[in-house]
């Protein structure tokens, strides 16, 4: 037996979102840390991390699944499912990046110069605050939608600014790092690696960018 | 063994059945709401929903019923013979009853009045002709098809609608509920006590004209509306001090669930009041048949029958939707406070209106279209609104299987037992 008007709700995407958005985070860190690990040493410890990383995504992409198979036609949201999917995409695009830029790492076991390596470091560190505010987006986003209390809208606008904030410095250091890298790497080879990792992991806080900059059209008036 | 003592006795748990399944169809959906948003414990929502029905049903039921419910068919061409009314009755009690537990047991809200109606004009159907049929009524329960939905979900929507955008979404929540709690309150209070008076006493017949109505109920809202700062007050002090609740609710939600238990408590009393003579009005008629012999327009009601039938109501919730209430107190989180409260008192003013207007409507229906109506205001966190084709379909469906049930089993009846 089935109390009848339950039928009538769905269960929210918004749960599984926020167990999207906390595997990314906990991503960032593994990120973070076999980058770190990386840099300028072999890493003993980075193949495991990696295999974390790779373990954490396939998970993160099951929820992506659930939630976009789950979600047809004829379940009314509190968002637009458009710029709900959209954000989703974004979020699921900073796994991706996360992943591909440990893949580039791991191209060259040698590890980051040690010319660029701080600079290098200080990137990696850039892009993790933005990541882990996605988090808290969408645990406040899952709060907005239910009370949409002014003051948690207010929070979320504040905290998107945060993100924006956060990518501008990441874009910053990106930028200054490639100037670096073609101004005193001289090997081709280690340049294109070079070049392509920083760009990927320029691009993790992009996505993270564009995924808060989704959750903004949602809250929108 | 006596026939009649057979019938009887069979009849009177057939209409405890019917009484269990309005408990478990239409009582769980109103209190159901309450639970989901955690406003009221599993335990108090049953208790709370057993007394608010009893004393509706012994208060306020109907003491005195029509023979035939809702004067579907004329009881003049049944006189000649009892039996055939008694049978009639019972075919149709069954018929209701096996509906709404169908309707259920597959998680469609259904009018029960519908139910008893449809099973009602079955039987007319086969006893006395199609002729004998006030089509008229069907006419306005298909219209209520279409009316309950479409105004509840218009009204309800329209109050959330307000409600958020003045209180939920202001600068400051906390300040605006208390700017906007005298009006609130007032419109509440006024539309719970017109509709006390209106519906849930209306078997009373107290004989209250509409404009004394409202001036009885005016001054008794106004007073509400005074309080209704320091009751703000009070109820976000007494929450803030229990800190954070466990649902997350902000305190001003919490406001809202108190306005939420006010409603269900009056929706639960209107039950009581108007809905447990669909259970225990044909179980008179039987009662009455087999005492006198003789077919009466209108039949008393004894008192112990509306109590047992207010009781079998909260016990049909008790057993069928305990478990349920349950379940949804603990993994929905889709009705806040604020929403439950949005549906039901949309709910309730849609009745209220559409009564005084003279348009058929479904308590049931109404409960369904209030919570679209929350959903499409983009108030619910998501709507399944696949479902409401199969709603539509079960409530269209209710009359003709209804109608053929009561049939065959009235013949099957005046076959074995005539």
């Amino acid at each position: 037996m089935r109390l009848l008007l339950n039928s009538l709700f769905y269960r929210s995407p918004f749960e599984n979102l926020q167990k999207h958005a906390d595997k990314v985070k906990e991503c960032a860190h593994l990120f973070k840390e076999a980058a770190v690990c990386h840099i300028g040493q072999e890493c003993k410890k980075f193949d495991l991390l990696t295999e974390q990383v790779a373990r954490l995504e396939s998970e993160a992409d099951g929820i992506k699944r659930n939630i976009r198979n789950h979600l047809p036609r004829g379940i009314l949201m509190p968002v637009d499912k458009f710029q709900f999917f959209e954000y989703l995409r974004e979020q699921d695009k900073v796994l991706d990046e996360v992943e591909d830029a440990l893949f580039w790492l791991s191209f060259r076991p040698k590890g980051i110069p040690d010319e660029v390596a701080t600079d290098f470091h200080h990137l990696v560190e850039a892009v993790i605050p933005p990541i882990e505010k996605l988090s808290d987006l969408v645990s406040l986003a899952t709060g907005y939608f239910r009370s949409r209390s002014e003051a948690q809208r207010t929070k979320m606008k504040s905290l998107i600014r945060d993100i924006r904030q956060y990518e501008r410095e990441a874009d910053l250091l990106e930028r200054e790092l490639k100037f670096k890298i073609f101004g005193t790497i001289k090997d081709a080879l280690v340049v294109y690696h070079l070049i392509q990792l920083v760009g990927i992991v320029g691009d993790i806080a992009d996505h993270a960018q564009n995924a808060s900059d989704r959750m903004r059209a949602m809250i929108a008036k | 063994m006596n026939i009649d003592i057979v019938v009887l006795s069979i009849a009177t748990l057939v209409g405890l059945y019917m009484a269990a399944n309005i408990g478990a169809n239409d009582l769980a959906n109103a209190m159901g709401t309450s639970v989901g948003s955690r406003a009221l414990t599993l335990k108090q929502a049953v208790l709370v929903s057993i007394i608010a029905n009893v004393l509706g049903a012994v208060l306020a039921g109907g003491h005195v019923t029509s023979t035939i419910s809702k004067g579907i068919i004329d009881p003049s061409l049944l006189a000649d013979n009892p039996n055939m009314l008694m049978l009639g009755m019972f075919a149709a009690l069954i018929s209701a009853s096996l509906w709404v537990h169908l309707a259920t047991y597959f998680g469609l809200p259904v009018s029960t009045t519908h139910a008893i109606v449809g099973a009602v004009v079955g039987f007319g159907i086969i006893s006395v002709g199609g002729g004998a049929v006030s089509w008229g009524k069907i006419i306005t329960i298909a219209a209520s098809w279409v009316i309950s939905p479409a105004v509840g979900a218009l009204i309800a929507g329209t109050i959330f609608f307000l409600v958020e955008k003045r209180i939920m979404a202001a600068r400051d929540p906390y300040a605006a509920a208390v700017h906007y709690a005298p009006a609130l309150l007032f419109v509440v209070f006024l539309v719970l006590i017109l509709s006390f008076i209106f519906k849930g006493l209306k078997n009373l017949h107290l004989e209250i004209g509409f404009f004394q109505t409202v001036l009885l109920a005016t001054p008794c809202a106004a007073l509400a509306g005074l309080f209704g700062r320091r009751w703000v007050r009070w109820q976000v002090h007494l929450k803030s001090e229990l800190r954070p609740n466990p649902q997350g609710y902000s305190p001003v939600e919490c406001f809202f669930a108190q306005l939420q238990i006010l409603t269900a408590c009056y929706v639960a009393f209107a039950h009581g009041a108007n809905d447990v003579a669909n259970a225990i009005g044909p179980l008179a008629a039987i009662f009455s048949v087999v005492k006198t012999k003789a077919v009466a327009l209108q039949v008393e009601v004894p008192f112990w029958m509306l109590f047992v039938g207010g009781i079998a109501v909260g016990g049909g919730l008790f057993a069928f939707g305990t478990r349920v209430m349950e379940t949804i107190g603990k993994n929905i989180t889709e009705i806040t406070p604020l929403r439950g409260f949005c549906a039901e008192f949309g709910a309730a003013t849609t009745i209220l209106i559409c009564s005084r207007l003279g348009l058929p409507v479904s308590t049931t229906h109404v409960l369904v279209g209030s919570v679209v109506g929350v959903g499409l205001m983009r108030g619910m966190g998501t709507l399944d609104l696949r479902i409401l084709k199969n709603i539509g379909f079960s409530w269209i469906v209710t009359l003709p299987f209804t109608i053929v049930l009561a049939m065959v089993l009235y013949k099957l009846f005046t076959l074995f037992l005539l």
